[in-house]
């Protein structure tokens, strides 16, 4: 291929098959012998199974459960705490107790509610506040960290400051969303269970498989279809649908589908984890920052999953991008009897910087400074340590990203404006607000060496077609494109001649899960290499195959228990400036302008990279201010889309975006991670926005126009 | 029975009158591109032609529409217009997922047949009903406004 | 197996009406509400108990048309076919486009709106400002009731098994002189369901208030209106003194009973709903619409 630079834009790889809605998702496929799945569901938060009783089956229906399951009754993941069918205890309202398959959708619809269950019910913890109280209890600290200057150096600071704030923040859950609701089949075969679906991660998939089957790696083959949006949604959680449909499939001998119901979907998969974040701040008389503790609570749910990995992110995180002098943070993962809460783009570090970006913003406010301002006096530079006694080793552009915003937008002059016009106008106010942030490419510490080692293949067929073998899933990022067209490039190959098919664990190697914004840094760059040795050994019309491992760079080791080294080996960046007009009679937010600068290293394609920026930007504000996900008493409020609110085109507005080149010698063509990084700026700056319309602090998100009525109400009160 | 044309082509179905339309268009005629996002009127994902007007498909009793003319994406698939759309999206960068695609170019279809030339305003309302998670809608606005222009004279002959 | 299901799609009025004086029937217009108030699962139909009479198609009841100084509109009239109407008055036309979008309003009805009865039906406050009057037709004749009689409660109506809702009337929007805005809160800008909705008119003669009406939406079971608080303003001149604002505020804060659900909460939407009555009331003048 022959483009002056890479990220010359190609049209995409699956394009044909999507615009005119021929390609076929998992819902669109009908095997032989095929049946569906339900699942029946638990009614209550926290209990014991007495006893389970199911109606009379007609021939062809058939029950499964927790005695179907060939291996231990759990899904592998990180910890052994997710049972397939809980048959004992169970910890959420929705957790899984048994399947009933047969032909007709109605007929199951209809069975399920003739299941009947005895309980036990138990006390439940329901919120993350009920959960703080009970951290010392057993079990519901799931897992906690804890790193940084030493309490007693900064006991002696707090001791000689002018002033010590001290803040509570609080984010709320979010919903992914994803167009496609989640979805599996297991195809039934004599000597192996095939596992198609929408996923994220092929291998996550298959070990699961292969622990709850409790059978050899051949026995089972994991397939990804057509994946309609993941977001983090199809990380971890379909590997639990992967359990039911294979082992149910097993059970009946028969194929088995299992696809979700929009609200079903809503209510029983895995969100963003709600959070509560603390500060503690140290200030001298000019409002100079001198020492911060920073504690943060993740609502877990019911069962671990990957919430201490996103803890590590969110702890990570918990500075900024501040260099920020006598630093220290703990954070907990605790246990609540509510649905499991995952991975969700951004994996922690939204919170964390939906958090310190307003405390931030708050500590300005007292210091009497322009919040961008102050924020810069703290912006990490090259070569300063990380939090962790890491280094940020490569060059950072954030400075020129501000300058060029600032000029873009007419910052100075804009805020002139806009407090002219609030002053005049009663019931509209205008605001502009900023975001600082970074993001850590792949996985935390030596996770890709010690836990991924990915590897590569590429084979070349005898008529010199070269295709991708990957485990990775195009879930609508872009991958099929992005990855073949640096391989296409490297090997001087027409884009055409390159190509990615659907990953099938029977053809492709474990290149490890399509996650923390890993694959075209990562996987990319092993696809870079391996195309370097292909073209190196090439030889027209033989067919070949040339295999990459992955390879560390050293840097400063990542220790997890002291949480010291370099937890990142590289980041990317950003800013955004975001201006919004609040509706004081109603508390509803517009967004009038919406600028964004980032630095991912170089850009593999233009349009996917545009792609993922007004993607992500919509979805990080919107996290900000319009998406509310609530659960009372262990069941979610918000069961249709509708209730929840993700924006519509009407809510979103044409965003302004640039993408600043800065190389990085690990990346394919110096590509960094993208497709997190978008979405963590977009509520932090929204609602900097909106403190800066109403003049009035928050410390939460969403703000909600129920939160904005209610603070104008308060201050309403206190002004008399 | 009810009899009503599907694509062009005359059809009966033994479905029961409450049945879903979107789910007649997918198991018994077997036409995949119109999906099921929501089933309640709120994703779009559905979005077909009742007698040329967009219409979710998961909220259509069959029993209501004895005689008309329904279409989906793949009787549109082979037309001018549909061309244009294609390329339209493809240039601009609309498609991430795909899964709202065939409902959004449907949208598409309908307002530009009603408007040929949408300010980006009525852009964002002739799509307002398609709910898309990956491409926070500008660059299917931007597509729209390309097909908008690349199709020009095209879109209002019915 | 789902027994078998009943359904009735005559060419005629006449003969619908008289399928309905024979047995209890689920009548579908649009069927965007039917369809999701009896939504079964993924894949399967709805949930219809009762033998199913459609009427969208019946032209009889989709004619909009001016008899005297009333307005009259066919129950079903999809929104589109409204909004592309000329003789829908403006606000309406304002309250239609903030429903859903393009693909609802395609089939929805004005007719179904009324007959939904939902607390947060968009058309609703305007229609209780409008005064409607709703034609009810069965095989016994006509009955007008007015749209605040109908609607008696959450998704409940007087409407007898035997008749359809055939027409709305709207007397009083062509009188001269008069202005009437409507304002719905929802969560988003499309897609939304109202968590506040007020309509607001005002008939003036020079600047004494002739007529003045007020309708919320999604704060109570039915919309909120009342006569009583109205009548104390009539007459009295624009703009209104801070203390007649202050009275009719206090007077609805007492009536105003929202609640709390997946939406919002009973505080914001009274205190919403207060804000767009004060703001509507403190307008220096009323441009006539």
């Amino acid at each position: 291929m022959n483009l002056k630079d890479i990220s010359t834009s190609v049209p995409k790889k699956d394009h044909k098959g999507k615009v005119s809605g021929q390609l076929a998702y998992i819902s669109d496929l009908k095997v032989e012998n095929m049946v569906f799945g339900v699942l029946y569901r638990s009614p209550i938060a926290y209990g014991k199974i007495k006893s389970i009783q199911v109606p009379d089956l007609p021939l062809g229906y058939e029950v499964v459960g927790a005695e179907d399951i060939p291996g231990p009754n759990y899904v592998k993941i990180i910890k052994e705490d997710q049972p397939i069918f809980a048959n004992e205890w169970v910890n959420y309202i929705g957790e899984p107790i048994l399947m009933l398959v047969g032909k007709d959708l109605d007929i199951l619809y209809g069975l399920l509610e003739k299941v009947k269950i005895e309980w036990e019910e138990y006390q439940a913890i329901f919120t993350l506040e009920e959960a703080i109280k009970q951290k010392a209890a057993p079990g519901v600290t799931m897992a906690n960290y804890e790193f940084g200057e030493s309490l007693e150096i900064i006991s002696a600071i707090e001791q000689g400051a002018h002033q010590i704030i001290e803040e509570e923040y609080d984010t709320g859950y979010q919903e992914h969303v994803y167009l496609e609701p989640q979805g599996m089949l297991a195809i039934y075969k004599d000597d192996e269970i095939v596992v198609q679906g929408s996923m994220q991660c092929l291998y996550y998939i298959k070990n699961a498989l292969i622990t709850a089957l409790d059978c050899g790696d051949d026995d089972v083959r994991v397939v990804q279809s057509p994946t309609g949006g993941g977001f983090g949604g199809k990380e971890e959680f379909p590997s639990m649908m992967a359990c039911h449909v294979a082992v149910a499939a097993k059970a009946v001998k028969k194929s088995v589908m299992l696809v979700f119901d929009r609200s079903e979907d809503m209510v029983v998969t895995t969100k963003r984890h709600p959070a509560k974040l603390k500060y503690r701040t140290a200030l001298d008389k000019e409002g100079n920052i001198l020492s911060m503790c920073v504690e943060v609570y993740l609502d877990g749910g019911a069962n671990v999953g990957l919430s201490s990995v996103v803890l590590q992110r969110a702890l990570l995180n918990s500075a900024g991008v501040y260099k920020i002098p006598h630093f220290h943070a703990k954070g907990y993962v605790l246990k609540t009897h509510t649905v499991p809460n995952g991975a969700f783009r951004g994996f922690g570090a939204p919170q964390s910087f939906a958090g310190i970006e307003s405390h931030i913003g708050h500590l300005s406010k007292r210091a009497n400074i322009d919040p961008l301002e102050y924020k810069r006096k703290y912006l990490v530079k090259q070569g300063d340590p990380t939090i962790t006694k890491g280094n940020f080793r490569d060059p950072i552009l954030m400075e020129e990203m501000i300058e060029d915003l600032l000029n873009t937008t007419d910052y100075k002059k804009k805020k002139v404006e806009f407090q002219t016009f609030n002053h005049h106008n009663q019931r509209y106010k205008k605001g502009i607000g900023t975001s600082l942030f970074l993001h850590g490419c792949g996985f935390t510490g030596s996770g890709e060496r010690d836990h991924i080692k990915a590897t590569v293949k590429l084979f070349k067929s005898k008529d010199d077609l070269v295709s991708l073998k990957i485990s990775n899933s195009d879930m609508g990022q872009g991958i099929y494109t992005t990855l073949s067209k640096i391989v296409a490039k490297e090997l001087d190959l027409p884009y055409e001649k390159v190509s990615y098919p659907y990953p099938d664990t029977k053809e492709v190697p474990d290149s490890g899960p399509t996650v923390a914004s890993r694959t075209t840094m990562i996987v990319g760059k092993l696809l870079e290499r391996a195309a370097k040795k292909l073209k190196a050994q090439w030889q027209n019309g033989v067919e070949q195959e040339v295999t990459e491992n992955y390879v560390h760079r050293e840097m400063i080791p990542w220790n997890e228990l002291t949480f010291t080294g370099d937890a990142y080996p590289a980041y990317s960046w950003g800013v955004n400036f975001v201006e919004v007009e609040v509706d004081t009679l109603t508390g509803n937010v517009k967004l009038e302008n919406v600028y964004a600068n980032y630095e991912v290293g170089k850009v593999i394609d233009d349009r996917v990279m545009k792609g993922q920026i007004d993607g992500g930007l919509a979805q990080g504000l919107a996290y900000g201010y319009l998406e509310k996900m609530t659960s009372k008493e262990g069941r979610i409020q918000q069961k249709s889309i509708t209730d929840y609110g993700p924006p519509t085109s009407m809510d979103v507005v044409s965003i302004q975006s640039k993408v600043f080149d800065n190389p990085y010698a690990d990346g394919p063509y110096g590509a960094k991670g993208a497709g997190e990084l978008t979405l963590i700026g977009g509520a932090p700056a929204v609602q900097a926005a909106i403190e800066d319309a109403l003049q009035t602090p928050f410390q939460q998100i969403p703000i909600t126009p129920e939160v904005i009525i209610e603070s104008l109400w308060l201050r309403e009160g206190e002004e008399g | 029975m009810i009899t009503f044309t599907l694509n062009g082509r005359k059809v009966e179905t033994d479905a029961p009158p409450s049945a879903r339309l979107l789910d007649v268009i997918r198991d018994e005629y077997l036409l995949i591109g119109t999906k099921e996002g929501c089933g309640e009127g709120e994703c779009g994902a559905c979005s077909i032609f009742v007698n040329n007007l967009l219409q979710n498909s998961c909220l259509i009793p069959i029993g209501s529409i004895e005689g008309a003319e329904i279409v989906t994406i793949e009787g549109i698939m082979e037309s001018d217009q549909f061309k244009i759309l294609d390329e339209s999206y493809s240039e601009a960068g609309g498609v991430q997922c795909g899964y709202c695609i065939p409902g959004m170019v449907m949208a598409s279809a309908a307002l530009l047949a009603q408007n040929p030339h949408p300010s980006e305003a009525e852009i964002r309302e002739g799509i307002s009903g398609n709910l898309c998670r990956c491409t926070g809608y500008n660059m299917i606005v931007d597509a729209i406004n390309l097909a908008a222009k690349k199709g020009d004279g095209l879109w209002q002959k019915k | 197996m789902a027994e078998k299901i009943i359904a009735y799609r005559f060419d005629q009025v006449d003969q619908t009406l008289s399928q309905l004086n024979k047995e209890d029937c689920t009548i579908i217009a649009g069927g965007t509400d039917v369809m999701v108030l009896y939504k079964s699962r993924r894949g399967v139909p709805p949930k219809i108990t009762k033998p199913i009479v459609f009427i969208d198609h019946l032209n009889e009841l989709k004619q909009v048309y001016k008899k005297g100084k009333d307005l009259h509109i066919g129950a079903c009239c999809t929104y589109s076919d409204l909004l592309n109407d000329p003789l829908i008055p403006t606000p309406l036309k304002n309250a239609i486009k903030t429903i859903a979008a393009p693909a609802i309003r395609n089939r929805g009805t004005l007719g179904g709106n009324i007959c939904n009865a939902s607390p947060a039906g968009d058309t609703l406050p305007l229609l209780y400002v409008y005064n409607a009057k709703l034609v009810l037709r069965s095989v016994s004749g006509v009955r007008i009731v007015a749209i605040s009689d109908f609607i008696q409660g959450v998704r409940r109506v007087d409407r007898k098994s035997n008749e359809i809702l055939a027409e709305i009337i709207l007397p009083s929007e062509l009188e001269e002189g008069a202005y009437a805005v409507f304002e719905k809160v929802g969560n988003r800008n499309a897609d939304a369901i109202a968590k506040v909705g007020f309509a607001g008119y005002i008939r003036t003669n020079g600047e004494v208030i002739k007529d003045i009406r007020f309708a919320f939406g999604a704060v109570g079971p039915t919309m909120v209106r009342s006569v009583d608080i109205e009548k104390k303003l009539i007459g009295k001149t624009i703009p209104l003194a801070g203390a007649d604002i202050a009275q009719v505020l206090s007077a609805f804060d007492k009536i105003i009973k929202p609640i709390d659900d997946q939406r919002s909460t009973a505080r914001y939407r009274k205190t919403v709903a207060l804000n767009l009555l004060r703001y509507f009331l403190s307008r220096k003048q009323y441009q006539h619409n």
